[in-house]
């Protein structure tokens, strides 16, 4: 079996790319990689220069003065910092984890049943089309500890004598909060996975099953080999997304209880907009993106050496 | 032939590319010009209407909404009607105290000369005028301009010797009770907690309501608010004399444990960890609960049929006390800022000092029920006979919260996140007290989080 594992024929990169061609190339590409560098590499290196200093509003703009790592010593010895680090990277890796498997599972779902295909793919949508400040809100109405859906659910069942509140306890905050945000953006991992597996040629699930594979054994050496690039595409996309989570808790907890649901986004927001420090906002700002790029350099190498060691 | 052909896509390229980012940079400019999309209206009104016929000065009065939303077009017809030479145009603000600061702080500190005066919280004037974000107003307002005011307002409105904003109108904490329901149990008006707690219990007990008292208790400002009310009465504080930390006391402790012990007893629904003012006001005027600690409007809330099920069952008094002879109610309401960067001093001026003065104040009390600030409207009976509310204003016991700090919302929200995770019962009482000492010292000296 192992030795059939089929791989998709590679893309042959023209070796014989003549200099001009490729002057013209990087030609053709300048435009692009400025505007990028505009849009994107500025404000980058702009929030680590303003990490750097101590920024005053003034009335006639801001008093920059350079302090180091000043803020960032700020961050490193406050608890709440560490707490919001905590809660966003446990929040993430959790969420995103569920997302996957359990996009998996909806996507050969949908991928085997041949009748309403795009209908189950429509219906799938619908959560994540909803803008995450009203499906927020909307989760904020079930989950109310007085007249909420959930409770009259479960009190009706008999489940439980009395109303939960569900968003009271640190740890149930945070369920309540992560079942809101699966329910969301699981359907853009299916719909990735989906796309992903329509991909696959048939032949080769025929030629497995000719060789009397069964379906567990051509899942692993088929599907999810050949699926990798999608995967690693949703949960990048997700684990990007989770880090930066900002609705869903403003709306649903506003951090609370005590600072239990505080993300590293909301912690920002505080310090830029509210407390009006911006040196500090930006060096929380700065700490996301290393955080964000540590977490999915470490998710890559895992999931290469992981799909590798499958297909040995 | 081929060079060339190339050449040519190239530079076609490079032509489209930078045509976009010039039209990127258009367009920011274009944002950054009219940076509150206003400006640019108020511009183009102002030439046409302004200077061509006479002179009439533009200016912008940014807003939140004030319970009752007629309230601000009612008082800026009025104004204009009378200023020929001054036109007010209203800017819609959030009614969120936060996003509503987030967009003033962006559009002024971005150097916008629009809105050319704002209504702002209470607690901002230490913060707003040391990042320079409000104007001082001695020196552009009549020396005698302060006097107008029920004491100990301007006070609040002062950082370091200057008076940053002009009180608009006031507002405190009161305890709204049922008095259908007490009547019917033969109970009295409660005038200390333990009291409140007591009665409350009785009446659920007798089946009479569902909830006994309800309040503020999320995560946010406003249970800084409320705690800030117990603590207070318990004798103890935020911060000390010398600006720091005072609040792992044992005076602090038994007005969180009093707090943590509502919920505990039943009397509170443990949903009040997610309760802001509007959750709260809901359960008691759906008639879900005895007791309601909460703003003046609660009073106008309950007696409006269309959204109350206890119209005409309601009464209202001071908030109790411990054991001293009357207990205390934090400051809260709003206060008319000018924008330094406004082009439109006299203007912004000339609008304030209207609407302080005694025309406008009484439109304010008497038709919408707003406390006014002007000390001589609010001692005029016939204003207080509008609302019990105004009944009580020269009973109540005022306290401020600890907002002479320009680091306040640092302080606050040290405060408030950990008193509310003492109130889930996720951490101690004392353990929670601890915790915040040692934040909001770091908040006061500028490392809050």
């Amino acid at each position: 079996m192992e030795a059939q594992v089929p791989s998709l024929p590679p893309v042959q990169a023209r070796k014989s790319l003549q200099a001009s061609d490729r002057r013209s190339g990087y030609g053709l590409l300048s435009p692009a990689i400025l505007v990028i560098a505009v849009v994107t590499l500025f404000p980058i290196v702009y929030s680590v220069f303003m990490s750097l200093n101590d920024i005053q509003l003034t009335t006639s703009g801001y008093k920059m003065s350079f302090i180091g790592l000043k803020n960032y010593g700020v961050l490193v010895n406050s608890g709440v910092f560490w707490h919001s680090v905590w809660f966003t990277v446990y929040y993430a890796i959790v969420t995103v984890i569920v997302e996957l498997v359990l996009g998996m599972l909806i996507a050969l779902a949908i991928q085997n049943v041949q009748r309403l295909q795009g209908v189950s793919i429509v219906v799938m949508l619908i959560p994540w089309s909803l803008i995450t400040v009203i499906s927020a809100q909307m989760w904020g109405y079930i989950y109310n500890g007085v007249y909420g859906v959930l409770n009259y659910i479960v009190t009706s069942l008999h489940i439980v004598s009395q109303p939960v509140t569900w968003l009271g306890t640190p740890v149930s905050a945070v369920i309540s909060m992560m079942v809101a945000d699966i329910w969301k953006t699981t359907p853009f991992v299916v719909i990735i996975l989906v796309s992903g597996l329509q991909m696959i040629p048939k032949d080769y699930y025929e030629a497995a099953y000719i060789d009397g594979a069964n379906k567990w054994e051509v899942f692993w050496n088929i599907t999810f080999p050949l699926l990798r690039g999608s995967i690693s595409l949703a949960a990048l996309f997700r684990i990007l997304q989770a880090f930066g989570v900002f609705d869903l808790p403003f709306v649903l907890t506003n951090g609370g209880p005590g600072n239990s649901t505080e993300s590293l986004a909301m912690l920002g927001e505080t310090s830029l907009f509210q407390n009006l420090h911006f040196g500090i906002g930006a060096s929380i700002a700065v700490s996301t993106v290393i955080l964000v790029l540590a977490v999915c350099l470490i998710f890559l190498s895992a999931f290469r050496s992981m799909v590798e060691g499958d297909a040995a | 032939m081929k060079g060339l052909y190339r050449g040519g896509a190239i530079l076609a390229t490079l032509t489209v590319a930078g045509g976009l980012l010039a039209g990127c940079g258009t367009g920011t400019n274009n944002a950054s010009n009219g940076t509150a999309g206003t400006n640019a209206t108020t511009n183009s009104t102002n030439t046409a209407a302004g200077s061509g016929a006479g002179g009439v000065v533009n200016i912008v009065w940014a807003a939140p909404p004030i319970t009752h939303t007629g309230l601000r077009q009612t008082l800026i017809s009025k104004f204009n009607a009378e200023h020929p030479n001054i036109h007010v145009t209203l800017q819609d603000q959030n009614s969120n105290t936060d996003t509503n600061r987030a967009s003033l702080t962006t559009t002024i500190g971005g150097g916008a000369a629009t809105p050319d005066v704002y209504m702002g919280d209470v607690v901002w004037p230490a913060q707003f005028a040391s990042n320079q974000l409000a104007m001082p107003l001695n020196g552009v307002v009549p020396s005698n301009f302060f006097n107008r005011f029920s004491k100990g307002l301007v006070q609040g409105a002062t950082y370091q010797g200057k008076v940053y904003a002009a009180p608009f109108f006031a507002d405190s904490g009161f305890l709204f009770y049922r008095k259908d329901l007490l009547k019917q149990a033969g109970l009295p008006v409660p005038t200390s907690w333990q009291q409140v707690q007591q009665e409350a219990e009785t009446l659920q007990k007798k089946g009479l309501v569902q909830y006994g008292f309800v309040w503020q208790g999320a995560s946010y400002e406003g249970l800084t608010c409320d705690f800030t009310e117990y603590l207070t009465d318990a004798g103890g504080q935020v911060l000390n004399s010398s600006g720091k930390a005072a609040i792992d006391s044992p005076q602090a402790i038994k007005a969180l444990t009093f707090m943590r012990g509502l919920i505990t007893s039943g009397v509170t629904p443990k949903s009040v960890i997610n309760f802001q003012e509007p959750q709260s006001e809901d359960v008691f005027v759906q008639g879900n609960a005895a007791f309601l600690r909460n703003w003046s409007y609660a009073w106008s809330d309950s007696q409006n049929n269309k959204s109350s099920k206890v119209v005409g069952k309601v009464g209202v008094t001071v908030l109790p006390t411990f054991g001293g002879a009357s207990g205390y109610s934090t400051i809260g309401g709003w206060d008319l800022y000018i924008n330094p960067h406004t082009q439109h001093t006299q203007a912004a001026v000339t609008f304030i000092d209207w609407m302080t003065n005694t025309q406008a104040q009484t439109i304010l009390a008497k038709q919408f029920s707003e406390i006014p600030t002007n000390a001589q409207v609010a001692n005029d009976p016939s204003v207080q006979a509008v609302s019990p509310i105004f009944g009580l204003v020269s009973k109540t016991h005022y306290v401020s919260r600890p907002d002479q700090n320009p680091n306040y919302p640092a302080i606050s929200k040290a405060l408030y996140t950990n008193v509310n995770a003492a109130l889930t019962g996720s951490v101690s009482v004392s353990a929670a007290l601890q915790q915040a000492q040692t934040q909001i010292n770091q908040a006061a000296s500028g490392g809050g989080l």
